[in-house]
This record gives structure tokens, C-alpha cells and sequence, in this order.
């Protein structure tokens, strides 16, 4: 499991089952007692971030690994000023430099940055560290809920502590941006598709005329990216160029049997300690697995990948609306296409809960078993 | 909108084989599920993958029209696209294939779809169905906006017959009666009177092969 709760620390405080946003942490009216349900947990890392007794365990951007891994990084970008961003606001550290007037910078991307706990930040000071710059999705776009909301309050209350000690005025500076859609209206058909898919009411098609973006209500899901047939939007920071060249980059460097899978980026967290994967298989993280499109897929198995595997969230724990049935549903279709050319066991979809980290584990290994089977078959 | 399924990957894989320069044709007019610049893009992608299967390389170009059964439209939006091309594979309907197919001789013009009906996407469900049987001879008026030719198995215009059970066809069960649909629709509209005017037949003479604009 993903988080224990350590009931021999617990002093039943309550301030992780004020925080959760999913109601997995409660406080039992008999006795008092803190429970967590992990069936309900979305692994946001916000109870163990706060938690003063240390009760909560996680096996995700623990304190040690994140100071292990500030340490190790601070001497390999040879900087003394640290970005960290949640990885929903900024894939790949695109933009980074100009939003924070940076150039050289230690990176440090989270799923949600409400789950660094302030003696990391303080910690990172002590190692030499300078500026501090957060990056966090808009409160209203926070995958977690409460994670932007909560980092707001943490470095506000942290800066007027460091004043106090003399640190100077607001060393840690917190920035919020959410990545939207962009539509090419010269492209655009009228079709409405992306008016019916969008799970947020964003999209509207007035007519007569082209569709427009609410994108203060766009949540950057990408599903209207994935539906839209006259390939007219696209993703800010995920654009389909982009994830080309990954997948001719990723497949240049793997060895056969090459497998390249398209995960959700919040169906799996990537290991912070730097461990590289098997030298066959690659990941692409997404900000959904909606955002995965057909011709991404099909575009792997020409660039000569053998197998794609997609990690979508299961439904209930979509951060999006539900976005990951139709994910499932488009991929099931491509499959149907794909068996009508023989290729059928080269695309496989799978569900996996992030608070149970060995369902990826297995998804991924029963995956891998089958397209070396499938390759060596093909050899002969 | 015209309701295509696309034809099995095999027999557009037969048709376009003997060439290598092939222009896929996306239709962004009334063609369900769209048919337009995504799908040529997916087309050609899948073709190239089954036809490395089959030891045949293949160069494919994709675009689309807002409607390809616009000899217009083809003309001058078209042409210029055509040049190298060997052969033409439209994702349109039957009318769109037609359409290019007449203006471009020289061309081999294949079908990627086939094609259904005039109908409508029940989008929650993922279906589409028939709508409209383009009779000639419209009485929508008076079938509270359900057309009975296509929504009766038997196209029946003067009311159930008989075999109806629970809302359900006789002939297919899982198909909705047509006309305890159009009984409904006029009970909701409060005009269940219309089922009492007698009717002249169907006039099958409009339903004609060509209209004068």
C-alpha cells in the first residue's frame, strides 16, 4: 500500500482528516480514533505532509528521499536556486525559466506540490539553497483538491518565519498556472464534439461560427484533444508535436522488445531515486489517459515499437470526470481495427489504483512477458 | 447525417494494393462518425502498418473537404492535392465517392466506408440510427415528428400492427415499435387526434431519382 497510518504515533489530532480531500482519513465519533480507509485515498500526500506526530507513511516523495534526492541534484545542476513544480502545471519544466526568471535551477517536479512538507524547504535552505520557486496548478484546476490551496497557506506562514530569522523577504516564492487547451479556429469545423465531450462545460460553439474556449474553465484534461476530428486543438505543454518527437526520441534508445507505455500521470508516480527502467521499455506520462490519441498509439507501433501499454486511473479515482472510461472505450475501438490487421496484441489497456503501486508492477511485467512471446513467435 | 461503418482493413487493403501514391479524401460534411482529417491521418496509419504485413510500402497523403459530394468544392480544393497521386481513397459516403469518382476519370477512386442510412448519433448510447428513409413524401407532421417508414420495421404509414409487445418490435425485440413511439410522442403533445384523420396512401412517385433546383 501506498500510505500506512501508524497507530502506535498517532495522536489523533485530526489535522490529517481536516486536510483530505477524500474523506479516507476520518475520526471515528466513538473513539476518537483516526482511521484511514485507503479504498478512498487518492495518494495527494497532503495528511503526510502535515502530519506533527509522523503517524502517515508513504512510499512517494518521502522526506528522505526528497532530501537524498536534493542532495545528489544539487551537486549534478550545480545551482543554488530550486524550482519545484507540481507535474500537472508544468510538464518537463517547459516555461519555467521565464516564469521565474531563472536559468540555471535545481528540478524538482511532485505530483501536487501540497505534498512537500515544510521541513524539506527548510532542509533545502540549510543545504546552501537560495531561492526557492514553487510552481502549483490554479486552486480551482488542483488535481487533489485542497494541494494548491494548502501549499498557499504552508509558504505563506513560512515566509514570514524565515523574515523573522532573518532570512530576508519572501524566499520561497509561489507562482500557480494551469495548462489549457488550445484551439486553431482555422481548423475548426463546427462539429461540436469537443462541446459534448468537455466535462467542464469549457468548450461553446455559438452559432454560427467556430467552437471557443471558456479556459477558466478548462481543466486541461485534453479529452476534446483526443476527440476533436479535424485534429483543430491541441494541449499547452503536451502539444501532439511534442509527444512525436518523444516517441521517435524513446524509441531510438530502447532495445527490442520495445515497449513504450502512455500512462496517466496520476495513475503512477515515477520513482525519485533516478532508477532507470528496463533498457526496453519507456514511459509517457499524460495528463490523462484521454489525452492518449489513436494516432500516438499507431504512430509508436510504425516508429517500430512492438507493444504500447496504457495506464489509465480506474474510473472512481479519475482525477477527470470520468475521462478514463473513455479513454478505454477509444482504445478498445483501435483495438478492434488493429485485430482486423493482426496486430491486436500489440495495444493493451489497463486500469491500476496508485494507493496499490504492484498493480502497475504486474500490468507491466504480464505486458512485457506477452510481447517477448509474441515477438519470438514472430522471429521464427 | 449519412451513417458509414468502415469497410475491414483487408479489402482496402486489396483495393489500393497495386499503387503506391495514394491520397486519402476525409469528409467533414454530413458523414457520421466523422469522418474528417483525424480519421484520414488514423486510416493512413493503420493501412501503413497492414500493409508492411503484407510487404507493400505505401505513400500516403491525407486532407479532407467541408463536403465531398460538392463537385465545387472538389474542384477547387481538390485538384490541386491530386497531383502524383495514383489513386483516391475517400472516407465519405456513397455520394462523396460518387462525387470524385465522376470528376476525376483518370483516377482509381476507392471507398474506405460503407454506407447505412440518413440517421442520428444517440451519443450516451453510442449508437446511430436511421432517421429518415428520404420517402419524397414527408409526414412528420403527423407522427409527432417520428418518422414511420424509418422507424417501423415494416414502414407501416397507418398505425401499429398489431405485433407490438411491451413498446418492443415483433420482427426484431430489441427495436423499439415505431409507432408506440409516434403514440407516446402525440400523447405528449396532446394530440392523439391526429391518429384518427384518415390518410391518403404514400404517393411513390415522389419518391423520384432527381429534383430540379
Amino acid at each position: 500500500m501506498a500510505v500506512k497510518q501508524n497507530e502506535d504515533y498517532c495522536s489523533n489530532c485530526s489535522i490529517c482528516s481536516t486536510l483530505c480531500p477524500y474523506e479516507a482519513l476520518k475520526k471515528e465519533p466513538e473513539t476518537g480514533k483516526i482511521l484511514l480507509e485507503i479504498e478512498k485515498c487518492q495518494v495527494c500526500g497532503l495528511c503526510y505532509s502535515a502530519c506533527p506526530a509522523k503517524a502517515i507513511d508513504t512510499i512517494y516523495y518521502d522526506v528522505a528521499s526528497l532530501i537524498r534526492y536534493l542532495e545528489r541534484a544539487k551537486q549534478e545542476y550545480d545551482s543554488d536556486t530550486l524550482v519545484i513544480v507540481c507535474r500537472g502545471s508544468a510538464p518537463d519544466f517547459v516555461g519555467v525559466e521565464e516564469l521565474f526568471g531563472v536559468e540555471k535551477f535545481i528540478p524538482l517536479s511532485v505530483p501536487c506540490v501540497g505534498r512537500i512538507p515544510e521541513e524539506v524547504l527548510l532542509k533545502a535552505l540549510v543545504m546552501g539553497i537560495k531561492g526557492i520557486n514553487v510552481l502549483a496548478c490554479d486552486e480551482d484546476y488542483c488535481r487533489f483538491e485542497r494541494g494548491s490551496s494548502v501549499t498557499g497557506r504552508r509558504i505563506l506562514g513560512l515566509n514570514l518565519l524565515l523574515e523573522q530569522l532573518g532570512y530576508g523577504k519572501d524566499v520561497i516564492t509561489l507562482k500557480r498556472h494551469s495548462l489549457k487547451v488550445k484551439a486553431d479556429t482555422d481548423l475548426c469545423i463546427s462539429c461540436g464534439n469537443c462541446v459534448f465531450y468537455c466535462p467542464y462545460d469549457a468548450a461553446k460553439l455559438e452559432s454560427p461560427g467556430v467552437v471557443s474556449f471558456d479556459l477558466a474553465s478548462c481543466r486541461g484534461c485534453g479529452l476534446c484533444v483526443a476527440m476533436c476530428p479535424a485534429i483543430a486543438l491541441d494541449l499547452e505543454n503536451w502539444e501532439r508535436e511534442r509527444i512525436s518527437a518523444l516517441i521517435s526520441k524513446l524509441s531510438s534508445e530502447m532495445q527490442p522488445p520495445k515497449i513504450l507505455v502512455f500512462r496517466c500521470q496520476w495513475a503512477v508516480f515515477p520513482p525519485l531515486d533516478g532508477r532507470e527502467p528496463a533498457p526496453n521499455i519507456r514511459f509517457i506520462d499524460l495528463p490523462c489517459a484521454s489525452r492518449v490519441d489513436t494516432s500516438h498509439i499507431l504512430e509508436a507501433l510504425q516508429k517500430g515499437i512492438d507493444g504500447v501499454l496504457i495506464a489509465a486511473c480506474p474510473e472512481e479515482d479519475c482525477k477527470q470526470e470520468k475521462a478514463s472510461g473513455k479513454a478505454q472505450h477509444s482504445v478498445a475501438k483501435l483495438g478492434e481495427r488493429l485485430s482486423q490487421i493482426g496486430l491486436q496484441d500489440r495495444l493493451h489497456f489497463c486500469t491500476v489504483a496508485l494507493r496499490y503501486p504492484e498493480q502497475f508492477d504486474r500490468e507491466l511485467a504480464q505486458f512485457s512477458q506477452k510481447i517477448e512471446a509474441t515477438g519470438s513467435k514472430e522471429s521464427k | 447525417m449519412i451513417v458509414t461503418t468502415q469497410k475491414p482493413l483487408d479489402e482496402i487493403l486489396d483495393y489500393i494494393s497495386p499503387y503506391g501514391n495514394i491520397l486519402i479524401v476525409g469528409c467533414d460534411g454530413c458523414t457520421q462518425p466523422p469522418r474528417g482529417l483525424r480519421e484520414a491521418k488514423t486510416l493512413s496509419q493503420l493501412l501503413e502498418l497492414g500493409g508492411k504485413l503484407r510487404n507493400k510500402d505505401f505513400t500516403f497523403k491525407v486532407t479532407t473537404l467541408a463536403k465531398q459530394c460538392d463537385s465545387y468544392l472538389t474542384a477547387s480544393m481538390l485538384k490541386p492535392q491530386t497531383e502524383g497521386m495514383e489513386a483516391l481513397l475517400s472516407l465519405a459516403c456513397g455520394i462523396g465517392v460518387q462525387t470524385i469518382a465522376e470528376f476525376f476519370p483518370e483516377l482509381p477512386v476507392f471507398p474506405a466506408q460503407n454506407t447505412h442510412f440518413m440517421g442520428a448519433e444517440e451519443r450516451e448510447a453510442g449508437t446511430l440510427e436511421e432517421r429518415c428513409a428520404g420517402c419524397g413524401d414527408c409526414r412528420l407532421a403527423l407522427t409527432g415528428g417520428i418518422c414511420p417508414i424509418a422507424r417501423c420495421t415494416k414502414g407501416l404509414l397507418t398505425g401499429a400492427c398489431g405485433g407490438s409487445k411491451d413498446g418492443k418490435c415483433e420482427l426484431s425485440p430489441e427495436r423499439d415499435c415505431g409507432w408506440v413511439l409516434i403514440y407516446e410522442q402525440l400523447k405528449k403533445k396532446g394530440k392523439l387526434e391526429l391518429l384518427k384523420e384518415s390518410r391518403p396512401p404514400r404517393d411513390y412517385q415522389l419518391t423520384g431519382w432527381k429534383v430540379t433546383t
